[in-house]
């Protein structure tokens, strides 16, 4: 049976096994490769991705739940890495090997969405979810704040 | 022709940095085709492509190659750099190509820190002779001498007249003259590009998810395998319930993959004298991943198990503890320890103790492949496509020249994919099933079925004099080896210990002794980012701690003072040991860390080093410790390199930060413990890594300007990081860490529980 949702703004439907976790709907069955497989348990982050604008791992997130929501994912943000977070990222050179940042960006986004102005400590509430091997803990708490800066700027700008 | 690495410099940190490696001069994989046509290559739609390693178009792009893997350390930013460098082209003009397995770039194993330091010189040449050759094309376009003209940010200039032209337009002209072989090179003074700090060429790729891991390789009629291997390492299918899992929907096949022979390739020990490595298993092949996971949980096997099936934790540890406390082969030798000791004013000893550790990259391993009758196509996240394709020759039975690699992003190495296991494999089940198959490991096969930083027991002893000055030491060492697990155990006990003899504080105690005894085990053993180090050097620098401490001296000025003056001390096949620049990161760090400021009370600061790969690195580690809670927090790290010439800064940099927090997981959180030869630990709740909340708030890298070659970055940050934490530990509560990870029992004011 289909399951239709909308996928970066527009409208996807899907006919897989009602219980194929998101993951691997995206990864599979569409070819969207941006959201990474990691652990399977929704222990390291690498899947993350925004149901109706929630940080959510799409690893344990069987498709059926899915349903009638907005899914966001790496792919949605920007393709030409225009999104501030992607900015920020880039300008604070974050990814080493890379594999976990769209999972680490997804929750960064989510955060920021939620706390334009983070603290360190609510890096640290929130961002512990996504595991990166390589070490760029501290870039990412700096891309963070440099986002949330930026976002400030153009707040200021605008009014 | 491939570059061949001693083997040492590869699986041992090499404590003698700056150790000269020779690499032929390589430009080209085939210069007999140079030779023939007297000219470069170029081809109709106007490019110009002197060698291998670049591409000059008449658009004006610039391609250069990659001949290394990526997998985060930066090798598609820093190694382009160099190209871009001597060529003289616009940063902004270069897009980087990752090389497929081709002889022509030369050895492309990516691993023992060494892509920079066995690249540099020969990717200097290759920009060079393609700059020269331009200039020789605009000198003939202007009918003027060539040393009128020089080179500059995409063009060549005509001094006298300042005439310019641009590279674009010099294509056509270059293709048609000679590249020289020694082509002259740049004064570094002149250096624009390399010591820049450059972000990342991978970035935009890395923030869009459009960048292509192993695992992201989509093929037409690509079918998906998930793989249930032995729990116990070695252990080959009796008997499985096949026809019930084919029966799962879209399932495809459901078939043994027998063990294959896996050639290690490293330098002397390619080739014959490798060991058949066991990945043999079940595999369930299936239209998608999560079919082919949900099938495979249908599955039951019967497995036949090897002897190692009873190896425990404290079996191997009871057993390389006995080992570490008797005589062992003796590594090194110097003076008379046991006399020196006997007449010592203040002796200690002390035993140290380290787990297995798995990699865990945080792209499960995976691998792509499709075989046809004669070939195999790969799609890998491989640190050694060589290896990958040596092995799958040989397991198919094909030349190896029908074995295509492509290279993709690697989503981690830390060594774990410089062993080629998961690709026979792949092309294996792609040969049964006769389609396209991707491998999908789960993160619990991931960890269960890693090849492991060996566990091991140090028994220590020292002995210092009545000034307070370090007069013996004994260091006896016992684990599993890596050496004798690849090559079998008839190596020899020297090349089998997992230690080395030049490690501090050899050289620099008058009566030193080290010993090593292998403590067999059943485990599968690997490189693990910096190898032995990441555990010697926890052990070495951590008892050198307590040498200062009871001597009653402090840490960096015990450190300074057992140094000496800077020199360079002989040790023999022409190598040198440089105590200057060792002394100097440690003074760096030191100095930028604030050492001998006092702290609060609950606080320390604790210093450790670590030489090899041709560089050298101090780190300051700042803790702060609840001794009631048995709570602890890394604040800062101080950290300070010589690495050389550092072709990228910025990159450099990103090592140090990354090293860091890889040493600082191995100090805190991961351990891999065995029962009835089986790993215990299966995902990241139970085999646990640095998270964001556990990473120190700051980490400060300090760079030391040098125009010496360059040094390794990838693992000599590693090794630092677990002993600076333990001496800032000690330093803090007076609790001394004598093993790894630090346990929250380890700082309490409780005694550890017995172990």
């Amino acid at each position: 049976m289909a399951i239709s949702f909308t996928l970066n703004g527009k409208p996807q439907s899907v006919d897989v096994s009602p219980d194929m976790p998101l993951l691997w709907v995206l990864r599979d069955t569409l070819n969207m490769t941006g959201t990474k497989f990691g652990c399977g348990m929704a222990l390291c982050g690498a899947c993350t991705v925004h149901i109706n604008g929630e940080a959510t791992r799409s690893c344990v997130t069987a498709i059926s739940s899915v349903a009638g929501k907005k899914v966001t994912t790496i792919e949605g943000l920007s393709a030409d890495g225009s999104h501030p977070v992607q900015q920020a990222w880039m300008e604070e050179d974050v990814p080493q090997c890379g594999y976990c940042q769209s999972g680490q960006i997804m929750s960064a986004v989510a955060l920021l969405s939620k706390k334009p102005n983070p603290t360190d400590t609510d890096i640290d509430d929130a961002m512990s979810g996504n595991i990166c091997r390589c070490g760029t803990y501290q870039r990412i708490r700096k891309a963070i704040h440099r986002a949330a800066s930026m976002h400030t700027a153009k707040a200021n700008s605008a009014a | 022709m491939s570059v061949v690495v001693p083997r040492r410099v590869f699986l041992k940190s090499s404590a003698v940095a700056g150790t000269a490696l020779l690499v032929p001069f390589h430009l080209s994989g085939n210069p007999r085709a140079h030779k023939a046509s007297g000219s470069s290559t170029s081809n109709t739609s106007g490019s110009f492509s002197p060698n291998a390693w670049l591409e000059l178009s008449s658009g004006g792009d610039v391609k250069i190659w990659c001949g290394k893997s990526e997998m985060g350390q930066g090798v598609r930013t820093s190694l382009p750099m160099i190209v871009a460098e001597e060529l003289g082209c616009d940063w902004a003009s270069v897009n980087v190509v990752q090389a497929d397995l081709d002889a022509k770039y030369g050895d492309q194993l990516t691993g023992g820190s060494l892509s920079v330091r066995t690249s540099y010189d020969n990717l200097r040449k290759a920009g060079a002779a393609a700059r020269e050759m331009l200039i020789s094309a605009a000198a003939r376009e202007w009918y003027v001498e060539r040393s009128t003209c020089r080179a500059e940010n995409g063009s060549v200039i005509h001094l006298s007249t300042q005439k310019r032209l641009p590279y674009a337009q010099l294509v056509a002209l270059a293709a048609g003259i000679s590249p020289s072989a020694d082509p002259p090179l740049k004064n570094p003074s002149d250096f624009k590009l390399i010591g820049k700090s450059t972000r990342r060429t991978d970035s935009l790729a890395k923030v869009t998810g459009a960048a292509k891991f192993g695992l992201d390789t989509r093929l037409s009629g690509m079918l998906i395998a998930s793989v249930e291997r032995s729990p116990v390492y070695g252990g080959t299918p009796r008997r499985f319930n096949a026809d019930e899992v084919k029966s799962a929907p879209h399932v495809r096949a459901v078939f043994e993959v027998k063990s294959a022979h896996l050639t290690h390739q490293f330098g002397e020990t390619s080739g014959p004298g490798s060991r058949n490595y066991s990945c043999a298993g079940v595999a369930v092949v299936a239209d998608s991943t999560w079919a082919a996971v949900q099938a495979r949980k249908l599955l039951k096997v019967e497995w036949n198990e090897p002897p190692s099936a009873f190896e425990t934790t404290a079996s191997l540890r009871e057993k390389m503890l006995r080992f570490a406390s008797e005589p062992g082969t003796i590594i090194r030798n110097d003076g008379d320890f046991e006399k020196a000791h006997a007449s010592a004013a203040k002796k200690i000893d002390a035993v140290y103790e380290v787990p297995f550790l798995a990699h865990a990259t945080m792209e499960p391993v995976n691998c792509t492949a499709h075989v046809r009758s004669d070939s195999c196509e790969l799609w890998a996240p491989t640190q050694i496509p060589g290896a990958a394709a040596d092995s799958i020759a040989s397991a198919l039975g094909i030349p190896r020249e029908r074995v295509k690699v492509h290279v993709t992003f690697i989503g981690g190495g830390f060594g774990r994919r410089l062993i080629q296991d998961y690709a026979v494999e792949a092309a294996l089940i792609s040969r049964d099933a006769g389609a396209p198959v991707q491998v999908v490991w789960s993160r619990e096969d991931d960890i269960r079925h890693d090849f492991y930083r060996p566990a091991a027991c140090h028994v220590l002893q020292a002995g210092l004099d009545a000034q307070g000055q370090l007069i013996s030491w004994r260091h006896r060492g016992s684990s599993p080896s890596i050496e004798t697990f690849f090559n079998g155990t008839g190596i020899s006990p020297r090349a089998a210990a997992q230690v080395d003899s030049l490690d501090f504080p050899a050289l620099f105690v008058p009566n030193f002794r080290l010993e090593f005894t292998v403590a067999e085990s059943g485990m599968p053993l690997g490189y693990w980012r910096s190898v032995d180090a990441s555990g010697n050097q926890f052990v070495i620098s951590s008892f050198f701690d307590e040498a200062a401490h009871a001597a009653g001296r402090d840490p960096l000025e015990f450190l300074l003072a057992a140094f000496g003056p800077a020199r360079k001390i002989p040790v023999g096949s022409g190598e040198t040991l440089d105590v200057g620049r060792r002394r100097n990161v440690i003074e760096l760090a030191a100095q930028e860390s604030g050492w001998g400021r006092p702290m609060p009370s609950g606080r320390g600061r604790g210093i450790a080093a670590a030489f090899g790969w041709g560089s050298y690195v101090a780190q300051v580690a700042e803790v702060t410790c609840d001794a009631d809670k048995g709570t602890l927090r890394v604040d800062r790290v101080v950290c300070a390199i010589d690495c050389g010439t550092a072709v990228n800064p910025l990159g450099v940099k990103a090592q140090m930060e990354g090293a860091i927090n890889f040493g600082l997981a191995q100090t805190l959180k991961s351990a891999i413990t065995v029962s009835g030869g089986r790993v215990e630990q299966s995902n990241f709740h139970d085999y646990e890594v640095l998270r964001m909340s556990d990473a120190p708030p700051v980490i400060d890298v300090h760079i030391v300007p040098s125009a010496e070659p360059p040094g390794g970055c990838g693992e000599p940050g590693v090794p630092p990081a677990a002993p600076a934490v333990a001496n800032a530990i000690f330093a803090a509560t007076g609790k001394r860490i004598r093993r790894l990870p630090i346990r929250a029992a380890d700082l309490g004011r409780r005694p550890a529980p017995a172990r």
